[in-house]
């Protein structure tokens, strides 16, 4: 078996332009999944029993279903129930953020659980709304305990972005499919894709190992 | 003038009554120690002072506000009633001067500079001037109650609460957080301390409880109590802790 590796060099334009894609989904979901994740977290652990139910369902929902099921439907069920068309590119994105954010919630509500009664009871006792002590006392402690397994997290959605090549959105994966269907250069093509997917998890990695070194975890 | 007024106060938790009518006055200057066996309802008597237990039956009223007026009043209540926990719980991404500037920063609204004179100040007092930009982590347990007495008092509340404030310290480091307490008691601070240092009953005391399945048993001047204890009980109790 031959390989020339020349094809990929002829290609990595369009295979960077699908990284390009990639990256997009991958920020742009997981920044609305940590916004929801983070709420529907503190509604978990702090909520009344109806805001714990609600974000209860939510998650529950989504780690018991798979991300390829949610983007399907939200692409193709979705319209039908609902009327409104979404592209192919919305519907990744929703789909990040609707799945990454109940992954996040139970690592918000972790984080937030794992930090002792006493800390929280010392700042009510000096007269800190409950807010204050969230935001103050609480939130900076837990965002160092949420470091290492929001980058997990991070990492895993950024691969699943790939399976979105089921709805056709022109990502990294789907693009080298395209270039394969025209080449056949399976070996060189998917051995470019495995190591551009690569340069992006462990630039991800290397990014959190620094933040993590900067902050002592308390 | 009764600073704190517990009427008929109730507390339970689920079927289990922890505190059962208690009917009890403590006046501005008092300092009443708090003595009992475990699971007598000494922490939840203190903590309902400041509402981090919420009462179920009976009134609280401190400082002429009662624990079940509302959330704000309630604020208010904790700004006047300082608590000082056996864990000390200080926060640990603070410094120690930052754990001290926390609470006038947060709940008086004063000055960044201003907490900041104040927080040295109050360090200065409890002898940890040295220490004002260490972590809690590099504190020894002593140290780090002091701390916590501070950040108490940096609110400027009317009444200190103790929690057993002693019994996490290894009995050298005792003394250092007791002198301290005996210092604001001379202040005139009023204070409330569950503890089982009955020297310092006696000494700084100026009124002891004897709490038993949720209600005062004793209530009387701290020597004559331990001296003469008016109840068997009591007696027994005292043979433990010594
Ligand atoms: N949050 C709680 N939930 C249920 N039971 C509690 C709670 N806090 C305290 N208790 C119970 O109330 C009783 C009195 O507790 P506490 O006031 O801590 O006693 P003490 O401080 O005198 O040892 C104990 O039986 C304890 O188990
Ligand atoms: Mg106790």
């Amino acid at each position: 078996m031959q390989t020339d590796w020349s094809v990929v060099l002829n290609f990595l334009p369009q295979l960077i332009g699908g990284a390009k894609i990639t990256v997009q989904i991958t920020v742009i979901g997981l920044f609305g999944g940590l916004i929801l994740g983070t709420m529907a977290g503190l509604m978990r652990a702090y909520g009344g029993r109806v805001l714990n139910a609600i974000a209860f369902t939510y998650v529950e929902l989504i780690r018991g279903t798979p991300i390829v099921v949610q983007v399907m439907f939200l692409y193709f069920a979705m319209p039908v129930l609902t009327g409104l068309r979404v592209d192919p590119m919305s519907a990744a994105v929703l789909a990040i953020i609707v799945n990454a954010g109940a992954y996040i919630a139970e690592i918000v509500r972790g984080a937030f659980l794992s930090i002792s009664r006493g800390l929280s009871e010392a700042g009510l006792a000096l007269g800190l709304p409950q807010w204050k002590v969230l935001v103050y006392i609480l939130g900076p402690l837990a965002f160092r305990r949420l470091i290492p397994p929001l980058g997990n997290q991070f990492i895993v959605s950024l691969k699943d972005t790939s399976l979105f090549i089921v709805i056709g959105v022109g990502e990294l994966t789907r693009t080298g499919q395209e270039i394969m269907a025209a080449n056949f250069r399976a070996v060189e093509i998917w051995t470019a894709v495995a190591v551009i997917y690569l340069i992006l998890t462990g630039t991800m990695s290397v990014a959190l190992r620094m933040i993590e070194k900067r902050m002592r975890i308390l | 003038m009764s600073i704190i007024e517990f009427r008929k106060t109730s507390k339970h938790f689920g079927d289990l009554k922890v505190l059962d009518e208690v009917d009890l006055h403590i006046d501005v200057g008092e300092v009443v120690v708090l003595i009992g066996p475990s699971g007598s309802g000494k922490s939840t008597l203190l903590r309902c002072i400041n509402g981090l237990e919420q009462i179920s039956g009976g009134d609280l009223v401190m400082d002429g506000i009662s624990v079940r007026a509302g959330k704000k009043q309630l604020r208010l209540i904790r700004q006047e009633a300082g608590m000082v926990f056996q864990q000390f719980n200080l926060f640990p991404q603070m410094t120690a001067l930052e754990n001290v500037a926390f609470g006038p920063r947060k709940v008086r609204g004063a000055s960044v500079a201003g907490a900041r004179e104040q927080a040295l100040a109050l360090l200065e007092k409890v002898g940890l001037s040295d220490k004002a930009g260490h972590y809690p982590a590099e504190l020894s347990g002593g140290q780090q109650q002091r701390v916590a007495i501070a950040r108490a008092l940096a609110v400027r509340p009317k009444v200190m609460l103790f929690d057993e404030p002693t019994s996490a310290l290894d009995p050298e480091l005792k003394q250092e957080v007791l002198t301290v307490m005996r210092q604001l008691a001379q202040e005139g601070m009023t204070m409330v301390v569950v503890t089982h240092e009955m020297a310092f009953a006696k000494q700084v005391g100026t009124r002891l409880i004897f709490m038993e399945h949720g209600k005062i048993s004793v209530d009387g001047h701290p020597r004559e109590v331990i001296e003469n204890p008016p109840s068997e009980r009591l007696r027994d109790f005292l043979q433990h802790v010594e």
